[in-house]
């Protein structure tokens, strides 16, 4: 391929969980006119902050556009609590500028250096997705570039099919250059409350009790024997100005170097488990400053380094609530034969609809971390976990579960090939493509 | 004060704008492209509040780049810097180039600044301001590579020593840095000899100097020793050199 016009990189590229890499050749653009100077019909992928678990943002086949040096703030609307940025911004940078002028963009994930274009080609969700929605919720334009018909302008008024497919897109409706976001007034801190619960039964009824939370997420212990006890953290918005005794640290990295060996196995798990729930399992409230209530992930690097060099793997599942309480049951029962190792379980509560590709409806989402997902014990688990979920009527998100094949996907996800198509309708060459796209065959 | 930075855009020119724009400088950015350059000062204006103008010119083509800078200006405070971190470079530059070519790497590389830096001069010097240029490690010692390129860059360091010569530093602070390799999207993909230093550390030091009077240096430092070093070898081992 011809270099003139554009640089490219030939570098391995790894996926943030370490299960997927790749040799790709990388073009980093920092002006408008080398985004389009890629040959129209140059199969190609974007690429945010690379911090996606299951390879979306490369391709060993496609040239990756890596929007690094797209960063910038366009537009901010002091009033009205609009802002617009280019698509390579990073959550944490958005979110900081945002509460220092006192404002809050409601839905952010837990990585602080996912991009605005990743969070949208994701629809990613935040830390109460039935309060807040997912990402779509909040973003009021996109303008986004297609290798043939050029910059596009959507929104809901304008080019709205379009508009509506770059939610849980993953990049196939086009590189996604800019976007305005609509921001919430930001409270001061929030106040941080845990109800310890005994199963994830119970867990459900609380996450339904506190519902109207800003803040609601939970963490539950998956060793046989254990599995399910835990708590549930909610987080409401505090009165006045409070002092949150932390100072935010700094941000996860895109990449964090594993350690040379894995810690989680079942001693390092149980350990952990019991950290946890000494830290957590308090019923007293403590005030958090809203970044580091947003960003969790920024104490756990040493949690990821753990995982060693075979990274792990999350599987994420929304089961409706008429067959949660019948899934967790089975699940458990599951655990106790096989015994895999799981690292962490957490549950969030949605309510939204599910629609395409997106990870969303009413019901209870699992995200199940495991080390070593190639080991054959912890590989068997997933491929029961998947069945299970599947079984009980469970939505996978496709944007966190590596391990996933292209013929469940098909299963969990109703109406998947309508889905594919109307992602596939703006890109009927198939330009847009990434190893996450490929494996599911979108 | 207002800092000129030309080739604002992208690489050192955009860590420069953003590291003047922390230090609460107003800025006028000259690039060629009025994509890039509204993008760059709405940030600048929005993240740290500065004054930022901006010009979108092509120095390739533009038959007098000073005078549009000295229009565009107007309005904004006194200047009190002029920044050249503008280049371009081919690879193709092999001596296999036509005349358009070499016209648009001179134009780019010694022409314009040369041309904005006369056009500025009287209001830089009123101002007891500081003009900044930026030389390369490629014109340590012509090559078989980027040919004209490197000639245009050594000639653009003779420029800048008549400056200092001409001027004393209390009038005017002439500044020249030799750079060495940058991590920009000029050696993106490029298998380099040696490290690349980050245009935002650069910048950093670059902005520091401002007001140090008038020197002429390598940037990172240590490149300084790695030119000694070639110059002084024996032209048959220099012409064994491929990178």
């Amino acid at each position: 391929m011809s270099r003139r016009g554009f640089a490219l990189a030939e570098t391995e590229l790894r996926s943030f969980d370490r299960s997927v890499v790749a040799r790709c050749h990388v073009q980093r653009p920092d002006r408008y006119r080398l985004i389009e100077a890629l040959p129209a019909d140059v199969q190609r992928i974007t690429r945010g902050g690379g911090v996606s678990y299951v390879g979306a943002s490369f391709a060993s086949d496609s040239v990756v556009q890596d929007l690094g040096a797209f960063d910038r703030l366009l537009e901010f609307d002091a009033q009205r609590g609009l802002i617009t940025v280019e698509a390579g911004a990073r959550i944490g940078d958005v979110v900081r500028f945002a509460l220092a002028h006192g404002w809050l963009l409601p839905v952010a994930p837990g990585h602080p250096r996912a991009t605005i274009g990743g969070c949208i080609a994701a629809d990613v969700h935040g830390k109460n997705p039935a309060r807040d929605g997912t990402f779509r919720r909040h973003v009021e334009a996109i303008e986004l570039f297609d290798p043939v018909s050029g910059w596009i302008a959507a929104s809901a008024e304008e080019n709205a099919g379009r508009f509506a497919a770059c939610f849980a897109g993953f990049g196939i409706p086009g590189l996604i250059g800019s976007a305005t976001l609509r921001l919430a007034p930001a409270a001061h801190a929030y106040s941080l409350r845990s109800i310890v619960v005994a199963d994830l039964a119970e867990a459900r009824e609380v996450l339904l009790a506190h519902a109207g939370a800003p803040l609601l997420y939970g963490w539950h212990d998956g060793r046989p024997g254990h599995f399910g006890r835990g708590v549930i953290r909610f987080g409401l918005e505090a009165k006045s100005e409070q002092h949150t005794p932390r100072r935010p640290l700094p941000d996860l990295p895109s990449a964090v170097e594993p350690w040379p060996i894995t810690a989680w196995n079942r001693l390092g798990i149980t350990m952990m488990n019991g950290w946890i729930r000494q830290r957590w399992c308090r019923s007293d409230s403590r005030h958090v400053a809203i970044e580091s209530a947003l960003f969790p992930l920024n104490d756990a690097r040493r949690y990821f380094a753990g995982f060693g060099k075979p990274g792990f793997v999350e599987a994420q599942w929304l089961v409706p609530h008429a067959r949660f309480v019948e899934f967790a049951a089975t699940l458990a029962a599951e655990v106790a034969r096989q015994r895999p190792r799981i690292s962490l379980i957490a549950s969030k509560l949605f309510d939204g609809e599910a629609d395409g590709f997106r990870f969303d409806g009413k019901g209870i989402s699992l995200a199940i971390q495991m080390p070593q997902p190639q080991a054959p014990a912890q590989a068997a688990f997933i491929e029961s976990l998947t069945e299970l979920a599947i079984l009980h009527g469970g939505r996978p998100n496709l944007i966190k579960d590596s391990s996933l094949r292209a013929d469940s996907a098909r299963r969990a996800i109703t109406r998947f090939d309508e889905a594919r198509a109307a992602l596939r309708q703006f890109d009927p060459h198939e330009l847009q493509r990434s190893e996450m796209t490929r494996r599911l065959q979108l | 004060m207002t800092a000129v930075v030309i080739g604002a855009s992208s690489g050192l020119g955009r860590a420069l704008s953003v590291e003047l724009a922390r230090t609460g400088h107003a800025v006028l950015l000259v690039a060629s492209d009025a994509r890039d350059l509204a993008a760059l000062a709405a940030d600048l204006q929005l993240r740290h509040g500065v004054q930022v103008g901006t010009l979108a010119l092509d120095l390739a083509v533009a038959a007098d780049p000073g005078a549009r800078v000295m229009e565009a200006l107007a309005g904004l405070p006194t200047i009190r810097a002029l920044l050249l971190p503008v280049g371009m470079s081919r690879s193709d530059d092999d001596g296999s180039l036509g005349p358009a070519a070499i016209g648009q790497l001179l134009a780019i590389n010694l022409h314009a600044p040369i041309a904005v830096a006369h056009a500025l001069l009287p209001a830089l010097l009123e101002s007891r301001a500081a003009i900044v240029g930026f030389g390369s490690i490629a014109g340590a010692r012509g090559r078989s590579r980027n040919i004209v390129y490197a000639a245009a860059k050594r000639g653009l360091e003779t420029f800048f020593e008549s400056l200092r010569h001409r001027h004393l530093p209390t009038a005017l602070r002439v500044q020249f840095y030799r750079l060495g390799f940058l991590r920009s999207n000029l050696t993106f993909g490029m298998k380099l000899p040696l490290p690349a230093a980050e245009p935002e550390v650069v910048a950093r030091k670059v902005i520091a100097g401002l007001r140090k009077g008038s020197f002429d240096r390598y940037q990172p430092r240590w490149w300084g020793m790695i030119a000694l070093i070639v110059r002084c070898l024996p032209w048959f081992a220099f012409r064994r050199m491929k990178d």
